[in-house]
């Protein structure tokens, strides 16, 4: 029999039961477009993390913060005001002048800058918003991050005065876009010190010098769109401490040997009391992160196929029953036993290839309408902690590779095909008598 | 030109058997009982017969009938069908004999989604034969057996007798060696099985199909060259034109 007058036949077979062949596609359909969405949303994801993150902080720049161990304990001053109380457990306190000694660790280090941060408030007369309030050292910050620590209104000053802040975009403006606070505006910030006996609210009145260009998401160790900034000074004696969350290092160069050689040098100066992390090794942690999270809800959107493939199997064993005596008239008439499993293999490709057509532009489509979602504001996603950053918009453009798309096809048809061998193999082992007595 | 009747039937004669059954056995087994279907059958059927096979229910014709379809193989005995011993051909070969055999069941087994040219050309596709030439072929069948105006009907849309002309019309496809027929007026009202076997009868004279056919109408077995009793698994007389063999 000709290849195309078995699926011919095959076709002909499903067509008769269009409901139960149409449901059945429905399984394939799920399974894929749950797939191929999972899969081109969290591909989308790392994309623009991974972009946020590298233009967010060059790759020549260290992150030191107290707590041995690799990227150890979220330390990098994500765990809000918890900074002051805070360190490890040994007490190991990590000091705005240590940058001084880490100078003088190398040549490759250009330059470190301490980084203090708590959470706090940011009033003016008619409005009051959190935020997280960084010391730095200005010129040295907009030296490190010279693409992203930008004004977009008023200047950064290289030597300001005490009282001088510059704010964030994101702190500045409403999502619909209300702008709340200006370059030159007075305002009072405050935060409430827990170290205190009892805990009181602290606070000092100080104008808006600068307003920062959108960054746009989040970046590790560098400026963010949900802060604002004040003198380093000034936040030793706000917060009355000489200790700091972090110290960023900026190296001569950003070789992968530089970059181990003066981490051990930093750690062992500290005698393992702190980490230091490079910008990319935290790519390559979120990388394999992201790696196993994908991993997961694929393994999920899987099993949800393999469902549809019992569903297969099931309807095709029905029908296998329901068609014995069919395949007794086809015996009868000289069809070979392969082409009798070839019929009913026919059926499952074509259920399976309907299915993984359209399951892939269902899960296109769905991938695209939960990227949109996520980018018109309507959820917004919490990048918070570890990266020393807080929420942003994500604005998600799903990846859908050849990889991904032949992968679907393939695992969508496999599965169909492979539930349907042993039903397929009991139709073609039948006996043509016995097929045709079955009533 | 055509060859005159005697002389074919003359040079038939001379030809090796088509069918050639020798204490042909079929026994099945219902749970741990064995049931003897066929006792000993020997038969011997030549190219351009035309052979009738009376018998009580029960007695294996069906058995003998599917045994010669290659639909099934004997427990014991050999049987040669255009020379092949089957008992010794593996399910492959099985597949291809049968294409060699028009098999022309009570119960018509047509297939119900497929018109009647579908179904006549389902015969040739398995047989491998491409879709234009499958049309063709086809309806010059069907206008063989008398159904030119129902080519596009589906089985339910036919009477019991065009049905089986459907599948007389299907057994013939791929110029069989034989045509077997299970009682294929057991479902017909009489009438229309006389036309059915005229049918028969015009393929076996006019175009030299030879023809087992099972019937329990001794009228209708009178039709045939040669008459074939089976009583309780074997054989118990054949006549040929009237005389005993
Ligand atoms: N698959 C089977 N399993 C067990 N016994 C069977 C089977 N098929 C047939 N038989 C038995 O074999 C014997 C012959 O059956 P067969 O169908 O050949 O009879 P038949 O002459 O065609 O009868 P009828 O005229 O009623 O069709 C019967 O006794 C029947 O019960
Ligand atoms: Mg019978």
């Amino acid at each position: 029999m000709r290849t195309q007058d078995v699926f011919g036949y095959s076709f002909s077979a499903i067509k008769l039961r269009k409901l139960r062949a149409g449901l059945t596609t429905l399984g394939v359909v799920i399974g894929i477009a749950a797939i191929v969405a999972l899969l081109s949303i969290t591909q989308g994801l790392q994309n623009t993390i991974t972009i946020q993150l590298e233009t967010g902080l060059a790759t020549d720049t260290l992150i030191v913060s107290p707590g041995g161990g690799a990227f150890g304990g979220g330390q990098h001053g994500g765990d809000f005001g918890g900074g002051a109380l805070g360190g490890a457990a040994s007490g190991f306190r990590l000091l705005v002048n240590d940058t001084l000694t880490i100078n003088g660790l190398s040549t490759d280090i250009l330059t470190s800058i301490a980084v203090i941060q708590r959470s706090g408030y940011i009033n003016s007369t008619e409005h009051e918003r959190v935020t997280t309030i960084v010391g730095v050292d200005f010129a040295e910050y907009k030296n490190i991050y010279s693409t992203t620590f930008v004004s977009e209104s008023g200047e950064i000053p290289d030597n300001p005065e005490n009282n001088t802040i510059i704010i964030g975009k994101r702190v500045n403006e409403r999502q619909n876009g209300t702008v709340l606070f200006t370059a030159g505006e007075d305002v009072q910030i405050l935060w409430a010190n827990a170290t205190a006996r009892p805990p009181q609210n602290e606070s000092y009145a100080t104008h808006v010098t600068a307003v920062l260009q959108e960054v746009g998401g989040f970046a590790f160790g560098g400026p963010s769109d949900s802060n604002i900034y004040i003198p380093i000074s000034t936040a030793q004696e706000f917060f009355n401490t000489s200790e700091c969350e972090i110290i960023i290092v900026k190296l001569a160069n950003s070789d992968q040997a530089t970059i181990d050689a003066v981490v051990k040098k930093i750690v062992d100066e500290f005698a393992g009391e702190v980490s230091a992390i490079s910008s990319t090794a935290v790519l390559n942690i979120l990388g394999s992160v992201f790696s196993i999270i994908e991993l997961f809800l694929v393994g999920i959107a899987a099993i949800s196929l393999l469902v549809a493939g019992i569903g297969i199997m099931n309807i095709m064993i029905v029908s296998l029953i329901e068609r014995t005596r069919e395949i007794g008239i086809l015996k009868a008439l000289g069809m070979k036993s392969r082409t009798v499993l070839a019929i009913f293999l026919g059926e499952s490709v074509i259920i399976g290839v309907i299915g993984a057509v359209i399951g892939i532009a269902l899960g296109w489509v769905l991938a695209n309408i939960v990227a949109t979602v996520l980018s018109s504001g309507a959820i917004t996603v919490g990048t918070g902690g570890g990266a020393g950053a807080s929420g942003g918009l994500l604005s998600i453009t799903p990846v859908l590779t050849p990889l991904v798309f032949l992968g679907a096809f393939g695992f969508g048809v496999g599965v169909s095909v492979i539930f349907a061998l042993y039903p397929a193999w009991r139709a073609s082992k039948l006996k043509p008598v016995e097929a045709l007595r079955y009533e | 030109m055509e060859i005159p009747k005697q002389i074919r039937n003359k040079i038939v004669a001379f030809m090796a058997p088509i069918v050639e059954a020798v204490n042909l056995k079929k026994t099945y087994m219902l749970g741990k009982i064995p049931v003897e279907a066929l006792r000993g059958v020997n038969l011997k059927v030549e190219s351009g017969d035309f052979l009738a096979v009376l018998g009580p229910s029960g007695s294996g014709k069906s058995t003998l009938l599917n045994l010669i379809g290659a639909l099934d193989k004997p427990t014991a005995g050999t049987l040669l069908i255009d020379s092949f011993d089957v008992s010794t051909l593996k399910d492959n070969q099985l597949s291809d004999l049968r294409r060699r055999v028009g098999f022309v069941f009570q119960f018509f087994n047509l297939i119900p989604r497929f018109t009647a040219i579908d179904n006549v050309g389902l015969s040739l596709s398995i047989a491998g034969m491409g879709k234009a030439e499958r049309k063709k072929r086809a309806k010059e069948l069907l206008e063989t057996v008398g159904l030119k105006d129902r080519m596009k009907h589906k089985p339910a849309e036919l009477s019991g007798g065009q049905q089986q002309r459907v599948a007389i019309a299907r057994a013939l496809a791929n110029n069989p060696r034989f045509l077997l027929m299970d009682e294929p007026t057991g479902n017909i009202d009489s009438k229309t099985a006389r036309e059915i076997i005229n049918l028969v009868k015009g393929l076996n004279e006019e175009k030299g199909v030879t023809i087992i056919m099972v019937t329990h109408d001794q009228h209708l077995a009178r039709e045939a060259k040669r008459i074939v009793q089976i009583f309780d698994g074997v054989i118990t007389s054949d006549i040929v034109n009237g005389e005993p063999t």
